[in-house]
């Protein structure tokens, strides 16, 4: 090791020369960096519900329902008729759309006492005209449950468009073209764009606003705290670079992987910013030390002194975001898992390795240095927090404790409070335009959501059917569920065509005979299978159904399944109810499984860094703190766990981890010193606070206000991820240089630590 | 522009030779089209069984047989024969645009209508306009793009007030016979619709036929085919074939 860090030290231009050439080589792939905000794709492909779906999905269609909402004061004009009918036949002609449904295409069967017609509602060539044919049409229309708040209301101001989009196809692009030829065919209409294709583009457009807004503004915030607490522009452009490069690195792997950017891994870059400067900080002030001569004996002397605790707090930062590998559900949560990890190493690697290279260029007389060190150190903010925490902590060390103790149970009562957000609406701000979509749809038409049951038996047996039949009305009887879809309704209007009401044929024979009729249809691709021995209910299920009640909902389905005949009829059912339910229970899953496996870490980490189970003890004290803390701040605060908050606690730990490390790691040596001259305890608690505490403030406020920014994101899972992020960050910092060294002080001896003299330990003094 | 349903033979069965090939000299494309539409309404009847194969886009293939008679252009009797669930389903178009349906597991015949044209028939991927008798020469414009190997090339538009699912058509009729051997369908956009093929031409009691008649639609992936055979021209078809009474039979 020491050999290599001569090595760096020594041939410093051939480093740089190679870190420049790599970072070319992986920047130029940046431009190939996809963007995938499409949430479905990233369900994990083992889940039986999960390929239920995407069975479905390719089989039948209608996973991807784009949906367009039309309004004006009048639906049933020949003008708006016309206009539907131009839609229809423009957004069926574009790529990527697999089949229309609307007012002018949809399989109407028309029965009166001469007979029968099995058509569509209008003859589009021939549109009614006079006031009089279009009230029948109306009256006709409204009169049918299967268009009645379907595809119109029941006021006649807004009607529906839904297109099924293919499966395997850029639904971004063909989003973005199907409102062109929207806007382009109705422009004076008002025009609402809803369902999950919808809620996709808005997506990826907000990703990329994101990506643009959120880097400067994180790198500005980090210039801010790094110049402030070190008034030094070395200080400032050299963990940039370490971070920028890196990020170049992180993103030019998952170009070449071809692994686009998800709506979590989106904050990546904020991640790196605001975590991987402290690396080439730590660096930068082992070379800046006084004692260091800038020779390349020196130099390569100090590399190999600060590899060891900088990898350490590396490491334990990386575990945090491995933790997320096991047990996501999501595929974009371990992937954001991943790497985010690797850019951790990254900027670990380049701040132990070019960073000292660079450095290297530039020789000093260590003698100015120290001046310039120590003046840092009595000014910025730190100088003025500092003082303030030694006198509360070394005068009332038990005061803190209880008050420690008593905030802890407090937020723990907070946790019963946490609410669960799974819903793709619910990542949308309020006045987002695709949330009154959301909105408008629902109290319309039943909602966007799609909820879909598979049966499997003889679908031309009328006893099938009745089943079938049953299913559908109990899925109608359901709150928050509507306008179901099947073969059922078909064959009841064409038994009522042949005189015998509008009930399900009582034959296999009648049902085979009014079947022949609908051959061809192609709607029946989306109902039926072609050798009849599945078909599929669909019905539509409000997007904004809480967790509890997706809870309810999918029990409720599947308990009514259990009460049918396996012989006659399968039922299986899927959709985005079970979709969201596996989501939801995966993130309270994921949520301990990630956090139990960071504490283990963490304690582990510990255990050998201190050697002593009371060392191990120690150190959870503050993560424990702050895991309480987090939790209740989300109960009390009201931040709800989701897709992103849930990766907090375990982010969390593994960066907040380094305070304790770095606290007592000094706290063991300045213990040696003080017992070596018989000074009191208090004494190395005061040493460590104005060394390695503050160091630990510094980066506290670099990491919490750069995480802070992501307040600026469009996805409230980010924003909430922020926030929250920000909180913990300070509790972490704060727990670390206050409520660690006062449980230091008041336990007196029992958490024995054994001073360790300065060099012998893992951890060195860092700032 | 209503019509009745199901005028199988007019594309498919042409008789030739009634209109000598010597006429052919120097025809404009117009009078290529009004040459393959006499040819439409020339046998006094006709009866064939017909086999249908469709192949959805997966490849699946469905099988179905029928016996069709017609009378004149404007009655015919349609009779499901296989599979054995569709066996007695059976249409009659009659003069005015009437159709009968008649389901043998209801033993009822129901009247049925339908205003659109590019409704599927029967599965098929045959419209009902498809199956019209319409007069290519009365509602299209015919433009003559070629002449080679005894085909004459056309492309057909709609004239004014033509009202058709399609935009354009591209016509090969075989020279000398006036017998149209490829249709190709484009839609209101011009891009590739459908296609249809007329194969195997045979000559029976001096009218010409196409053994096998297939259909594609390029958009959906789907395929139809006829198949044609115990075909019979002129055989004289008794009127009582051509009432509601005789459906149920």
């Amino acid at each position: 090791m020491k050999k290599l860090a001569r090595q760096i030290i020594e041939k410093n231009r051939l480093v740089i020369v190679l870190f420049t050439l790599i970072t070319l080589f992986l920047g130029f792939f940046l431009r190939d960096l996809k963007i995938n905000p499409d949430i479905l794709s990233y369900f994990p492909k083992n889940d039986p519900d999960v390929q239920l779906f995407n069975y479905l999905g390719e089989e039948y269609g209608g996973n991807s329902l784009a949906m367009i909402v039309l309004e004006n004061e009048e639906i049933f004009t020949t003008e708006t008729f016309a206009l539907i009918d131009e839609l229809t036949t423009r957004l069926q002609l574009e790529p990527g759309v697999a089949y229309v449904t609307s007012l002018t295409n949809t399989l109407d069967i028309k029965t009166d006492e001469y007979g029968f017609e099995i058509g569509r509602l209008v003859d589009t060539a021939n549109l009614p005209r006079d006031p009089e044919a279009l009230a029948i049409l109306k009256e006709y229309t409204l009169g049918k449950e299967m268009y009645r708040n379907n595809l119109v209301t029941e006021d006649a101001t807004a009607t529906l468009i839904i297109c099924r989009l293919q499966t395997n196809s850029d639904q971004v692009a063909t989003c973005r073209r199907l409102q062109e030829i929207v806007a382009e065919v109705a422009p004076a209409m008002k025009i609402y764009y809803g369902g999950i294709p919808f809620m996709i583009l808005d997506l990826h457009n907000m990703i990329t606003d994101d990506l643009k807004i959120l880097i400067p503004m994180v790198s500005l915030v980090i210039i801010f705290f790094l110049y402030l607490g070190f008034r030094k522009w070395e200080g400032v452009f050299l963990p940039l670079l370490a971070v920028a490069i890196s990020l170049i690195w992180t993103l030019g792997v998952m170009s070449l992987l071809k692994i686009p950017l998800s709506i979590i891994s989106n904050v990546i870059p904020v991640v790196l910013f605001a975590v991987g400067n402290a690396y080439t900080i730590h660096v930068l002030s082992r070379f800046n030390e006084a004692r260091i001569a800038r020779t390349n004996d020196g130099l390569a002397t100090a590399l190999y002194e600060v590899t060891t605790p900088v990898s350490l707090a590396g490491i334990t930062t990386i575990a945090g975001f491995i933790s997320f590998i096991f047990g996501s559900y999501l595929v974009m949560i371990q992937e954001f898992g991943i790497f985010a990890a690797l850019g951790v190493l990254f900027t670990l690697f380049i701040s132990l390795t070019l960073i000292p290279a660079l450095l290297a260029l530039k020789r000093e007389e260590p003698g100015r240095k120290d001046k310039a060190q120590r003046k840092t150190e009595n000014t910025g903010i730190t100088g003025r927090i500092i003082p303030g925490i030694e006198k509360l902590v070394t005068k009332r060390p038990k005061t803190i404790v209880w008050v420690g103790i008593f905030l802890a149970i407090l937020a723990l009562t907070g946790i019963p409070r946490i609410s669960r957000r799974i819903n793709l609406i619910e990542y949308f701000q309020p006045q987002a335009g695709i949330r009154q979509a959301e909105a408008i749809l629902e109290e319309k038409f039943g909602g966007s959501g799609i909820i879909q049951v598979l049966a499997e038996g003889d679908i031309q047996d009328p006893a099938v059917l009745r089943e079938m039949e049953k299913m559908e009305e109990f899925l109608l009887a359901q709150d928050g569920v509507n306008n179901s879809q099947s073969i059922v309704n078909l064959l009841k209007e064409l038994n009522h065509a042949m005189g015998e009401g509008k009930v399900l044929p009582d034959t296999k024979d009648k049902v085979m005979n009014v079947w022949f009729l609908l051959e061809g249809e192609e709607v029946m691709t989306q109902l039926v299978n072609a050798g009849r021995t599945e078909a599929v209910i669909q019905a539509r299920v409000a997007g904004s159904l809480e967790a509890e009640r997706t809870h309810e909902l999918v029990t409720a389905i599947n308990e009514y399944i259990a009460g049918v005949d396996p012989e006659l009829v399968k039922f299986s059912q899927t959709g985005m109810p079970v979709i969201y339910r596996n989501l939801d229970r995966s993130i309270l899953r994921s949520q301990f499984q990630s956090l139990i496996f960071a504490v283990f870490l963490v304690f582990i980490i510990m255990l050998f860094l201190l050697g002593s189970l009371a060392g191990g003890l120690l150190g959870l004290i503050p993560i424990l703190f702050t895991l309480a803390l987090i939790f209740g701040f989300m109960g009390y605060a009201g931040i709800p766990l989701d897709i992103a908050t849930v990766l907090v606690a375990s982010v969390t730990i593994g960066i907040g981890i380094d305070y304790s490390i770095h606290f007592l790691s000094r706290y063991r040596q300045e213990l040696a010193e003080a017992r070596a001259q018989n000074l009191p305890l208090e004494t190395a608690v005061r040493a460590t606070l104005n060394t390695t505490g503050r160091a630990i403030l510094i980066n506290v406020f670099t990491v919490a206000f750069g995480f802070l920014v992501l307040i600026f994101s469009q996805l409230l899972p980010i924003q909430r991820f922020g926030v929250l992020v920000f909180v913990t960050m300070l509790a972490s910092g704060f727990s670390a240089i206050i409520l660690l060294p006062a449980v230091l002080l008041s336990s007196g001896a029992r958490f024995h630590l054994r001073p360790v003299a300065c060099r012998k330990a893992g951890i060195k003094k860092v700032k | 522009m209503k019509k009745p349903l199901f005028y199988f033979g007019l594309l498919l069965i042409l008789p030739g030779l009634l209109f000598p090939a010597a006429a052919a000299g120097a025809l404009t494309a117009g009078e290529i089209m009004e040459r393959v539409d006499q040819t439409v309404s020339a046998p006094r009847d006709q009866e064939m069984h017909v086999k249908l194969v469709i192949t959805d886009a997966k490849g699946n293939e469905s099988h179905r047989e029928m016996v069709m008679m017609q009378k004149g252009s404007d009655r015919r009797m349609v009779k499901f024969t296989a599979p054995p669930e569709q066996r007695g389903i059976a249409f009659l178009s009659l003069p005015g645009g009437m159709t009968y349906l008649y389901l043998p597991a209801y033993r009822q015949t129901r009247r049925i209508a339908s205003h659109v044209r590019n409704q599927k028939f029967a599965g098929t991927d045959f419209t009902y306009e498809d199956m019209e008798a319409r007069k290519y020469s009365a509602d299209w414009e015919a433009k003559l793009l070629a002449e080679e190997d005894g085909l004459y090339r056309l492309e057909l538009t709609p004239k004014e007030g033509t009202v058709s699912d399609y935009g354009r058509l591209i016509v090969e009729v075989k020279a000398g016979i006036f017998f149209p051997v490829k249709i190709e369908f484009f839609d209101k956009a011009n891009r590739p619709r459908k296609v249809m093929v007329q194969d195997k031409l045979e000559q029976i009691n001096g009218y010409w036929i196409a053994r096998e008649a297939e259909m594609r639609d390029l958009q959906a992936g789907t395929s139809s085919k006829m198949f044609f055979t115990e075909v019979k021209f002129d055989s004289g078809l008794a009127d009582e074939i051509f009432t509601e009474r005789y459906l149920a039979r």
